[in-house]
Order: C-alpha cells, then structure tokens, then sequence
C-alpha cells in the first residue's frame, strides 16, 4: 500500500501544480500544455485505481482528441497567441482565488468525514469491475438507450458545428 | 443475458431519431424543396404522439434495464406535454426561418434532436440517462440560441447560454459523482435506499450540487441572470421553445430526480428548493415590472412563473398524496400553452410592428383587434385571473401549499400570494397600454401571420379558455400520472 500512496501523492501534487499553471500561464498555448499534465495525472490515477480501461480512454479522449482540438481551434482563429498579459487575466482573480480555496476547504473537510479511513480493497473482483469486458456490458446492456441517445447528440452537435462555422 | 428491450416502449423516441435523420437527407438530396422539411419535421412530432397514445390506452408500466428505463402514466404525461409543445414550436417557427434567410433543415434537426432529450428525459430513472437526456435537450439549444449569426445580440445569447450551460453541468455531474460513490449505484432507487438510511454531511453537498444545476437549467434565482439575455437575443420561436420547453425538461428532472431518489432526504433540498422559490418569485417579478421590451418581460415573468412551479417541490416533502406532484404537472401544462400562446402573438405582431418594444403595442386594440383581445387573454391567464387556465395552476400551487400545511410552506404561501398580486401589475399594463393608448404612427411594411402561427395561436387559446372553464380535464390528467405513485 505504501507504493501506491507515494505514488498517488506525487501524481497529486504535480496535478496540482499543473492546474495551478493552466489558470496563471500568461499563453494560451502554455495553458493547454498544461493541461495536458493535469489530464495525463488524471490518466495515472486511474490506473492507480485500476481502472485500466477508462485510463485509456482518458488519454485517447482527453490528451488525444480534446487537447489537439484546442491547438487546432487556437491555431485556425484569430486568439492572441504569445505573451500578452492582459488578454488572460482579468480583476477578479483575488475573488476567484478565494471563492477556489473555499470550495477546496469545504469539500476537504466533508470528503475526510465521509470516507476517511476507509480502504479500496483491490481484489481480483475491483480489478475486473474496470476491465474493457464488464464496460462495455454495462454499456450495451444497462446504459443502451442513453448511448444510441448520445449518437444522436454528437449528430445533432455535428450538424450544429457545421453550420455555425460555415461561411455565409 | 441480453436487455429485454420493449420497442413499443420505445416508440416515441425512435419515431423522433428516424425523423431527424429523414430531415437531414432529404435537406441534403431535395434542396429545392424548402417546406419539406418543415412539414416532415411537424408529421415526425405528430406520429409520435401515437405511441404517447397507445401505451396510455394499454396502460401497463414498462421498466427495462433494471427499472432505469420506464414508460408509466408519469413518463407519458410529460412525453405528451413535450411533443405538443414541439408541434406548437414548429408551427411558430415557419415564417421566422424561412423569411430570416437561416438554414431551414438545419434548423428543424437540432430543434427535433432536443424534443428526442426531452422524450428520453420523462422516462429516464438513472443519474446516467438524466444527464445525457438533459445534454441532448441543451445542446442543439446552444446552437439555436445563436442562429441569427450576424446579430451580435444573438451572439451574445449563444454564448452567455452556452458557457452558463457547460458551467451548471460541470456542477451538476460533481454532485452526481459524489451521490454515485455513496450510493454505489446511478438508478434513483438505489439512491433512494441508500437516502434512507443516514448518510454523511457530504451527501447533502452531493444533493446541494445536483440541485443547483438543475437551477441553472430552470434559471431560478439567483442563478438565472443568463436568461433575459439569452431570451431577447436569440431568435423568437428559439426564446418560445426555450422559455417552455427547456425549462419545463429541467422541472421534469428535477421532479423525477426528488421524488425518485432523493425523497427520503428531504432536510437537505427542501430547504434549498424553499430559498429558490422564493428568491425567484420575487426577484423574477420585481424585475418584471421595470423592462420596456416585452420579450425581457416574458423572461423575467417566466423567472418568476419557475418560482411558482418551485412552491410545490419545495413543500412536497410534507405533503403525503400526490397533490405536490400533481401540481408541477398541472401547473407546466397551463404554462406551456399561456406562455407559448403570448409568444405566438408577439411574433404575429412584430411581424406588423418589426418591434418587440412593449411601446410598439399601444392601440394595438384599434389596429389589430383580433391579436389584441389573445394577447389579453394571455396576460390575464399569466396574472392567474379566471376564468383563464392561469386560475387553476395558481390554485393547485396553494392546495399543495395546505396540504403540507407546515409553517416554512405557510410563509412560501403567502409569499406567492403576494407575488400575484405584483405580477397583476405589469400583465395588466401590457393590456391597458393595447386598449386605452394611441397606436404609434407604423412606417414599416407589414407582413401577414401565415396559417401555422395562427393555428398555434388557436390552438394556445383554446387550451387556456377551455382548461381555464374545466379545469377537471388536466386535473384528472394529473391525477392518472401520479395514481400508482
């Protein structure tokens, strides 16, 4: 067990410093770098957990897709690319910072009194509720309609897309 | 072990998808035929009342998938409600889309695509199917929201509705997340076990997050302040789907998330509930009073009217039948056909005026007598006076208020009472202005309501006179909703 917390707690803070510089970075460029950390450290996590499959799907999703579409969505318009100090930044981050560490506070405080002390036990069992096989059971059997649902959000979502960005 | 799946259960929905899917073809290999769309589109929402119909008639509950998917008399009165107001939409839709040069077909498929979320959302019971339901309906909206590409002020409405939409779903899937590590299960009868029993301080939380992003959805106070703008810039028949449809969808959820899984804490969200009805009634009507432009009044007003719808939920935890839940429903139906009905006149009239100003509508009563009389019956069902529908919804508000009978609902009571009181104020200054003011000297030229705005009118009118003189026949429909519940 002492692995996996070390582990976790260096997974953690790095996070956590990368989450840090996604709101600081003066780039947006900087930013989604950053995010990448923050979403790779999320990644990791879930294979601390062992949830092997939906690490994978985050990487492929998070990192692969959503990522890649920020560059892209920076790259194709007009955003301020560069140091530009006053485009990211604006007079209520004191406010904001407060607001961030209550929450963090609060949500602390509760979380240890709900679950402190209790442990994951990683049996065989917790290992094979994570595996591709029991997902996409669940996927096709419990959770059918809101998937073929979803097909026909990102239909809808596409046709949306298009129309927004075409040129009239 | 394959999922037994009960396609006449699902007719409604698959009616929906085929229909969307028609559109979009025969928008892509017929582009010279602009009014088939449409009137696909509209024939698409009316085959699907059928099945609505035919599983009312068979009446025996459907649960599939482990009781997350069920078709009761509680999920085919909200699936009713939601595709006549669709087909109510789509008839005050033609006119606006088809001479603002839009994309038509385009239109009509993200319009359909959130009709299909609402559909789904009536007989979802699982945090899962809740929350794809409830982005299927946003969604396409965001994208509506902002279909006038070229008015920054619709721009403006887009965004502000997006960003506030992506925001209040981040809080809500929080929430969700935490409620699904306790329960250790997304069906709300899970939940709902789990609730029995006594959980932490942090499910409270868990239910606070939940709730307040369903309060963004029905933008209740203070997390409303997207909605006047979102609702003046975007297109009209676009602000009518939102300001009805949309918002009765988020009051769905809400209902079925309440009385489904999170009844038995009812120390945790009535309190919150109380608060935001309150907050709602008051502000939406305060501020109400003050706008000049009609369509910012309707938003406010319809701030203030999702207060109303509120005052049951908040005091339903002390109510033992179903006359709580009755009145969410009674009340959503005698809304969508009032509200829907003021906006279908607004448009007609602006179609003359070009102005959605409430100045624009003075001597309406001489130039326009027809439109004007609707648009009085509207406002006074809107002000709850009889014998207009509005009456009836208003009364089975302060029924659930007596039956709960406790101090905190007493207080919500007398609360909305004066509420109605100040609304009467500004509904009944749109209707003086029209009768007893001179009409304003009109420069632009004028074009006619077309058949379908005047059907949609018609048909709003009937609902609010007919309703407002027998209220038995949504009462019953209430009532056979909630019977076995």
């Amino acid at each position: 067990m002492w692995g996996q917390q070390v582990v976790f707690w260096l997974l953690a803070i790095a996070m956590g410093a990368a989450a840090i510089g996604v709101v600081r970075s003066r780039d947006v460029v900087h930013s989604v770098l950053f995010l990448v950390v923050v979403l790779a450290g999320a990644a990791a996590q879930y294979i601390l957990l062992a949830a092997e499959f939906v690490a994978w799907v985050q990487v492929l999703i998070y990192i692969g897709a959503v990522v890649v579409l920020f560059l892209f969505g920076v790259m194709l318009t007009r955003s301020p690319m560069g140091h530009d100090s006053n485009r990211l930044d604006n007079d209520q981050r004191w406010a904001a910072g407060v607001v961030a560490l209550l929450i963090f506070g609060v949500l602390t405080a509760l979380l240890v009194d709900a679950f402190g002390g209790q442990q994951i036990n990683f049996g065989p069992e917790l290992v094979a509720q994570g595996s591709p096989q029991a997902i996409g059971s669940d996927l096709f059997r419990t959770f059918i309609v809101p998937f073929e649902v979803v097909s026909m959000l990102l239909l809808a979502a596409l046709v949306g897309a298009v129309v927004m960005a075409r040129k009239d | 072990m394959n999922p037994v799946i009960d396609y006449h259960a699902l007719a409604p929905e698959i009616v929906l998808s085929v229909t969307i899917i028609l559109c979009l073809l025969v928008d892509l290999f017929i582009p010279d035929r602009p009014r088939l769309v449409p009137q696909l589109a509209s024939l698409g929402v009316l085959a699907a009342i059928i099945p609505v119909l035919t599983l009312a008639v068979s009446g025996t509950d459907v649960s599939m998938f482990g009781g997350a998917f069920v078709v009761d008399n509680y999920a085919l009165a909200f699936d009713g409600l939601f595709l006549v107001v669709a087909y109510i939409t789509l008839l005050v839709s033609f006119d606006e889309i088809a001479d603002g040069d839009y994309y038509g077909g385009e239109y009509y498929v993200l319009l359909l695509t959130s009709v299909l979320g609402m559909v789904m959302m009536a007989s979802s019971r699982d945090l899962v199917s809740i929350f794809i339901a409830l982005e299927t309906i946003s969604i396409p909206t965001f994208v509506l929201a902002g279909w006038r590409k070229h008015d920054t002020k619709s721009n403006e409405a887009a965004i502000k509705y997006f960003l506030i939409g992506v925001l209040s779903s981040a809080v809500m899937l929080y929430g969700m997340s935490l409620i699904f590590g306790f329960a250790n299960g997304t069906k709300l009868s899970v939940i709902s076990e789990y609730s029995a029993g006594s959980p932490p301080a942090l499910f409270a939380v868990a239910i606070f997050l939940t709730i307040v992003g369903f309060a963004f959805k029905v933008s209740a106070v203070p997390f409303h302040f997207w909605a006047p703008d979102t609702y003046e810039g975007a297109p009209l028949p676009v602000t009518a789907f939102l300001s009805v449809a949309s918002k009765a969808a988020g009051f769905v959820a809400l209902l079925t998330i309440i009385r489904f899984g999170f009844f038995n804490s009812s120390d945790s969200w009535q309190p919150l509930i109380w608060v935001l009805a309150a907050a709602s009634m008051t502000f939406g009507n305060l501020a109400a009073l003050r706008q000049t432009n009609i369509v910012r009044m309707l938003a406010y007003s319809s701030i203030a009217q999702g207060g109303f719808i509120l005052v049951p939920l908040a005091v339903a935890g002390d109510v033992s039948g179903p006359s709580a839940w009755e009145a969410v429903l009674v009340y959503l139906m005698i809304y969508a056909a009032m509200n829907l009905g003021a906006f279908a006149v607004v448009m007609a009239v602006s179609r003359r005026t070009h102005s959605t100003e409430i100045s624009s509508f003075a001597g309406l009563g001489r130039v326009d007598s027809v439109n004007a009389v609707m648009l009085s019956l509207f406002m006074f069902s809107l002000a709850g006076i009889p014998p207009l529908a509005g009456w009836f919804a208003k009364f089975v508000i302060f029924r659930a208020v007596f039956d709960a009978g406790t101090t905190a609902a007493v207080v919500l009571g007398v609360i909305a009472a004066l509420n109605a009181v100040v609304a009467f104020f500004y509904y009944s200054n749109v209707v003086r202005r029209m009768w007893f003011d001179e009409a304003p000297e009109v420069v632009s030229s004028p074009r006619p309501a077309s058949v379908a705005l005047t059907l949609a009118i018609g048909i709003t009118v009937v609902v609010v006179v007919v309703v407002g003189v027998y209220p038995e026949v949504f009462a019953r429909l209430g009532q056979l909703a909630f019977a076995s519940g």
